[in-house]
């Protein structure tokens, strides 16, 4: 995968983007969601969470089985803050 | 507030087969799903599907979500479509809150999209996750164009909506899903310009490729998509052969005009809810990746939280089917509620299905994936016997000549889990028996030709063939528009697609019991009696 391939397509992070992270110290997806946004929008990360471990096995030589899945928090639906502040 | 004995996330078969099941022995569900229409993934599937009767094999897959609601809701299940669960939270006692978002109406599930709606939470003792899978990506230079899609989005598009992705498409995956989406493209009135499929087999059903290699449609074995381009959307995609290593071999790249990439690369258990109750999870690349941890119950390893169907590691409809039925039996039964002796009776029925349903060579991996991942949480797994593996049909059957009646010729020789042709069949003439996933044998002396059997197989590998006068008369099934006319001339193809002869329609049956399956019947020369099956679609002008 060329560097300039978007990997995240809600925060449009590239393939580029994301070795850069691990090459800074990034070992799990949470790391690497927190310096680049990748994993964040929209979608949740649902799409690009299974490229952001294949870049992290490349990079690293971890096993795939040996990387987490990125950390699950609610609302894992887009959800507006107004129903939230209504709920009965 | 609502409470309820137990939550049910997600209206596909699973999820609507766990409530109908726990309503049944007695307990109040509340299921919720955020789509408007039931079945989940079954509501885009226009195709007839696998399994036996209790799977409502045979059945297309949008109507089958329908008969799983009705049933749901026959059984007292409070249903509530257009509903998204967006968060889950243990509550105060043994059981789980979840915070719903949503319309008030079962038809506003386009006001989750809309941001209107309001949030809403229910309370219940027992929940079950049956949230599916979501679809892999593929990254490629260009794969954010406007025409590479997934396969779901495609069958959103030409299914529910009929509207057509575009003129000219390219497959990705030749997994179930792949197959029988390049079939639904060609039905839409999409051409197909070829199925790239990495590895050097193809991984779905061979029954549901011969559906389109019966129009023609190139499978390229061991190849991939390396680019997409073009001004603004696709216009063009590169594909090239792999070496044994996954990388594509120079000077093998070929450029393909499409508009259309459509992704069909796996899926992958959908379980963020599951990780916020922190269930245990393992790795097991069969079932999709990442998957929970669950008991012979499908019970995870939070007490009271149970997961089904795809998102408990993917399989397929039937099996979701039945896992869902495990969970609401185990859900309901910890609740006290039921006969014991009905809950175990229905259990027991539950359990050898499911085991019939993942014999043979493809359900054995995803058997021996799920005893191990079923294994980690509880040592002592279920022993599964091994099914005896038949050896598949001799060589093609082309009929008999001089018999004085069609004889039915099964070109199905996977050992796949279904058996609509033996419960079609009005003589008892196609035995499968158990497991399901037995090969059927014809007893050629009790079949009168009638063709049941060619229009209930799901696999569209049944045809009949009579040899009694000098021009053989071959029936296939079909279901491309337009209708096919008797008189009209066609030119008939072999299982690959590659043209025969020119043949006139001699009949052309639509049964109310078919249900839009034709069976269509040619007269060509005897020789060729066990060659054609099938036809070349008559252009259409759109």
């Amino acid at each position: 995968m060329g560097d300039d391939v978007i990997v995240c397509r809600c925060e449009e992070v590239t393939a580029g983007e994301v070795r850069a992270a691990i090459r800074a110290g990034a070992r799990t997806i949470a790391a690497i969601k927190k310096r680049t946004r990748a994993g964040m929008g929209l979608c949740g990360g649902r799409t690009c969470a299974r490229l952001l471990a294949r870049l992290l096995a490349e990079e690293t030589g971890l096993p795939v089985a040996e990387i987490a899945p990125p950390p699950s928090r609610p609302p894992v639906r887009p959800v507006p803050v107004a129903a939230l502040a209504e709920e009965e | 507030m609502t409470n309820t004995d137990v939550i049910v996330i997600g209206g596909g078969p699973a999820g609507l087969s766990a409530a109908a099941v726990a309503a049944a022995h007695g307990a109040r569900v509340t299921l919720v799903d955020e789509q408007a229409a039931p079945g989940g993934q079954l509501s885009k599937q226009i195709h007839k599907f696998f399994g036996s009767r209790e799977h409502l094999a045979g059945t297309r897959g949008f109507a089958i979500g329908r008969r799983l609601l009705e049933d749901a809701l026959a059984a007292g299940v409070d249903v509530r479509l257009g509903r998204a669960a967006y968060a889950v939270y243990p509550d105060a006692g043994d059981g789980f809150e979840v915070a719903i978002y949503g319309g008030d109406d079962p038809a506003a599930g386009s006001e989750v999209a809309a941001g209107h709606g309001r949030s809403t939470t229910l309370r219940g003792h027992r929940l079950i996750v049956a949230t599916g899978a979501s679809e892999n990506p593929l990254a490629f230079p260009g794969w954010t164009l406007p025409g590479v899609m997934g396969a779901g989005a495609v069958q959103t598009m030409v299914n529910v909506h009929r509207v057509r992705p575009g003129r000219r498409a390219l497959m990705v995956g030749s997994g179930n899903v792949g197959l029988i989406v390049t079939y639904q493209l060609l039905q839409a009135g999409v051409e197909v310009a070829a199925l790239v499929e990495a590895m050097p087999r193809v991984g779905g059903y061979l029954v549901h490729a011969g559906k389109f290699r019966r129009a023609g449609v190139p499978i390229l074995l061991g190849h991939t998509v390396l680019e997409a381009s073009g001004d603004g959307r696709v216009e063009r995609a590169v594909v090239a052969a792999l070496d044994e290593r996954g990388r594509a071999v120079p000077g093998s790249e070929r450029s393909l005009d499409v508009d259309t990439v459509c992704l069909a690369v796996g899926l992958s258990p959908l379980v963020e809810l599951l990780l916020i109750l922190g269930v245990r999870t393992t790795y097991v690349p069969a079932l999709g990746g990442h998957v929970p941890l669950h008991d012979l119950d499908q019970q995870t390893s939070v007490p009271g939280l149970y997961v089904a169907g795809d998102a408990a590691g993917v399989e397929e409809a039937s099996v979701a089917m039945e896992e869902g039925r495990l969970a609401g039996l185990a859900a309901a039964e910890s609740l006290g509620r039921g006969d014991p002796g009905a809950l175990a009776r229905t259990k027991r029925e539950v359990v050898a299905r499911l085991d019939g349903l993942r014999g043979g060579p493809f359900g054995a991996v995803r058997r021996e994936a799920k005893a191990r991942q079923v294994g980690e949480l509880a040592p002592a797994p279920r022993v599964v016997p091994p099914h005896p593996t038949s050896a598949p049909e001799p060589g093609p059957a082309t009929g008999v000549p001089g018999r004085p009646r069609p004889l039915a010729v099964i070109e199905c020789r996977q050992e796949i889990p279904c058996n609509p042709c033996e419960t079609a069949c009005p003589r008892g003439a196609i035995t499968i028996g158990s497991p399901i996933t037995n090969p059927p044998r014809l007893d050629p002396a009790a079949c009168t030709g009638c063709g049941l059997c060619l229009t209930a197989c799901p696999g569209q590998a049944i045809f009949l063939v009579d040899r009694s006068r000098e021009m053989a008369r071959v029936t296939f099934p079909y279901e491309y528009l337009p209708r096919p006319e008797v008189g009209q001339t066609v030119t008939t193809v072999d299982a690959d697609g590659r043209p025969v002869c020119e043949a006139t329609i001699t009949a052309a049956r639509l049964t109310g019991k078919a249900d839009k399956t034709w069976a269509v019947t040619v007269a060509v020369p005897d020789e060729y009696a066990g060659v054609v099956r099938g036809m070349l679609r008559p252009r259409v002008v759109t």
